[in-house]
């Protein structure tokens, strides 16, 4: 965080956005029990970008899950804007892994990214007003009419954000959103979700198992590990608001942090 | 599919081959419609000329030539008899349908989403779709008399299983990420059964109706010979026993041609409410 330094200093009284505190989960009871997660701690300031790498199958999705309020942790809280969540919450989105999967096949691209407005009451007019909006923020101005089967994977994807977009809450939860994409569209679609995180201000939290991502993407990675899970490194990335491919990814601060960072996996 | 096997062997002649990327032929509705009729007719005519030519000079009473039955089908469908009675039947059958659908579906949605009353209700349910349709019908009438009320009744039951089975099917099979799409997005719970469950199971709903089409014709017939004195299964009951037998054929026959436009109703229905589906290549 070495740019946004002055200015955060401003904030430490400010709580955080998004709070985590002594989060437990296991799947199953008694014998079977499996635990998962084990006393998880996490702070996610407003605005701020954070990144969650682990290993295949540490528990980064039902972390996820838990912070999106698809299940309640065993024991612990998620707290967003201080209130603590038992459940799906207004100010928490999540664009799914499987963009194939998630958008409607019955719907159009406009209707898709409108639908969620449509469950909070907002106008027809409003609404499409709004998807449009967000659908030319994704850089798929005037695609509406089109279906998401008719779009290319890369181009399903933007439609996912766009709706997470449109829903405006507050943080933005992504497990894995560009997994399925090939190298250059993957490329692509960081760069707007950069884009996006600066001109909108959005909070978001993405997980991912590419350590590269992980660190090109975020203000702060969480690095994941042991079973069950825990936080075994925080790392202020300090690369600020401007990112390139190639210019931030040469960056010896960026090796140095990929190196500790495969250091500590290895570690645990 | 059965529509796409024969649509895959188009007579030669008609002029269909030259248009086989079908795919990109989603416009000119009408002339589709047309086509489609084109391609399945031709089979149909061939049989009729087979028939006509093999019953022209048939002594059997029970097999009278296929021109006395045509005869008597014309005679009766001008003078009225018969379009009378078809009327009838085919009101019942669309009543009866129209409450099995709507049963059937909102049964099936409601039972889809609650796990533990489909627990509750699935014996019952398998009980009641294994009993034999047919064999209720005099049951039915004879517990609730020979109006119009318990034939139409009588349709809709036996017609609403496969739409509620196959409704049930198809809320099960919804896509697991857009119900946690629905849920995080925190759709209410109308909205939801509206533009997400009842869209994604609509493909299987509407199977279920294609499967209750014929059921409801039969039991159409076979509610009316029982205690009824009009509708196209009392002009066949009728005719044959008063050794009408040409009449009797007529009247079967009249039902097959019935059952078999219904069909291709249905198809096109299907490709209309069903478009993103087949376009999708879900299917
Ligand atoms: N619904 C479930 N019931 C029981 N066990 C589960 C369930 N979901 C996940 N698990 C187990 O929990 C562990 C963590 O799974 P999770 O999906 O959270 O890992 P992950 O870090 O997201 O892995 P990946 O990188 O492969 O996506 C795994 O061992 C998995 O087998
Ligand atoms: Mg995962």
């Amino acid at each position: 965080m070495a740019i946004q330094a002055a200015p955060e200093d401003v904030q430490v009284a400010t709580k955080p956005l998004l709070q985590v505190q002594g989060l437990t989960m296991s799947y199953g009871f008694g014998d079977s029990e499996n635990k998962i997660l084990n006393d998880l701690n996490l702070d996610v300031n407003d605005g701020e970008f954070v990144s969650i790498v682990g290993p295949s199958g540490v528990g980064k999705t039902t972390l996820l899950r838990c912070l999106s309020g698809l299940i309640q942790p065993r024991s612990g809280t998620v707290s967003v804007g201080g209130e603590v969540i038992n459940g799906p919450h207004r100010d928490l989105a999540v664009v799914f892994q499987d963009y194939s999967r998630s958008l409607m096949p019955w719907m159009t691209t406009l209707e898709n990214v409108a639908f969620p407005l449509q469950g909070r009451g907002v106008g027809k007019k409003e609404r499409n007003e709004t998807a449009e909006k967000n659908l030319a923020a994704v850089g798929l101005a005037g695609q509406g009419h089109k279906y998401p089967w008719e779009m290319s994977g890369g181009m399903q994807q933007r439609v996912a954000i766009a709706r997470a977009l449109a829903y405006n809450a507050k943080v933005l939860l992504m497990d894995e959103p560009f997994a399925s994409v090939d190298a250059q569209t993957r490329f692509d679609l960081e760069d707007l979700v950069i884009d996006l995180q600066a001109t909108l201000g959005v909070t978001i939290i993405l997980v991912t198992h590419d350590i590269d991502e992980a660190l090109y993407l975020a203000d702060k990675v969480i690095v994941l590990a042991e079973k069950p899970a825990t936080v075994v490194d925080v790392i202020e990335t300090g690369f600020g608001d401007h990112r390139d491919q190639v210019e931030t990814k040469a960056d010896p601060r960026f090796a140095d942090a990929r190196a500790r960072i495969l250091h500590r996996l290895r570690d645990h | 599919m059965t529509d796409t096997a024969l649509r895959s062997a188009p007579k030669p002649g008609t002029g269909t081959r030259a248009r086989r990327p079908e795919a990109e032929r989603v416009r000119s509705r009408p002339a589709q419609v047309a086509l489609n009729v084109l391609q399945r007719a031709w089979l149909i005519v061939v049989v009729f000329a087979i028939w006509w030519i093999a019953s022209a000079d048939s002594t059997n009473v029970f097999i009278p030539s296929l021109e006395s039955i045509l005869t008597s089908l014309g005679r009766d469908l001008f003078n009225g008899v018969i379009a009378e009675g078809a009327a009838y039947s085919l009101g019942n059958l669309a009543a009866g349908l129209l409450i099995a659908v709507a049963v059937g579906i909102i049964g099936g949605l409601i039972l889809g989403e609650t796990k533990r009353l489909r627990e509750i209700v699935d014996p019952v349910i398998h009980f009641f779709r294994s009993v034999p349709q047919a064999a209720l019908v005099p049951l039915i009438i004879g517990a609730f008399g020979i109006g119009q009320g318990p034939k139409i009744y009588t349709i809709a039951f036996a017609c609403m299983w496969p739409v509620l089975l196959n409704t049930i099917d198809g809320v099960l099979g919804v896509e697991p990420t857009i119900r946690k799409f629905s849920r995080v997005y925190r759709i209410p719970r109308g909205l939801h059964f509206r533009k997400v469950v009842l869209p994604a199971a609509l493909p299987q709903i509407v199977a279920g109706v294609r499967v209750a089409l014929p059921i409801g014709i039969t039991v159409m017939v076979v509610s009316e010979l029982f205690a009824a004195n009009k509708g196209l299964g009392f002009y066949i009951l009728n005719s044959s026993a008063t050794f009408m037998v040409p009449e009797t054929w007529a009247g079967a026959l009249l039902v097959g041609v019935i059952g078999y436009i219904l069909s291709l109703l249905f198809v096109v229905l299907e490709r209309r409410i069903l478009s993103w589906y087949f376009k999708s290549g879900a299917k």
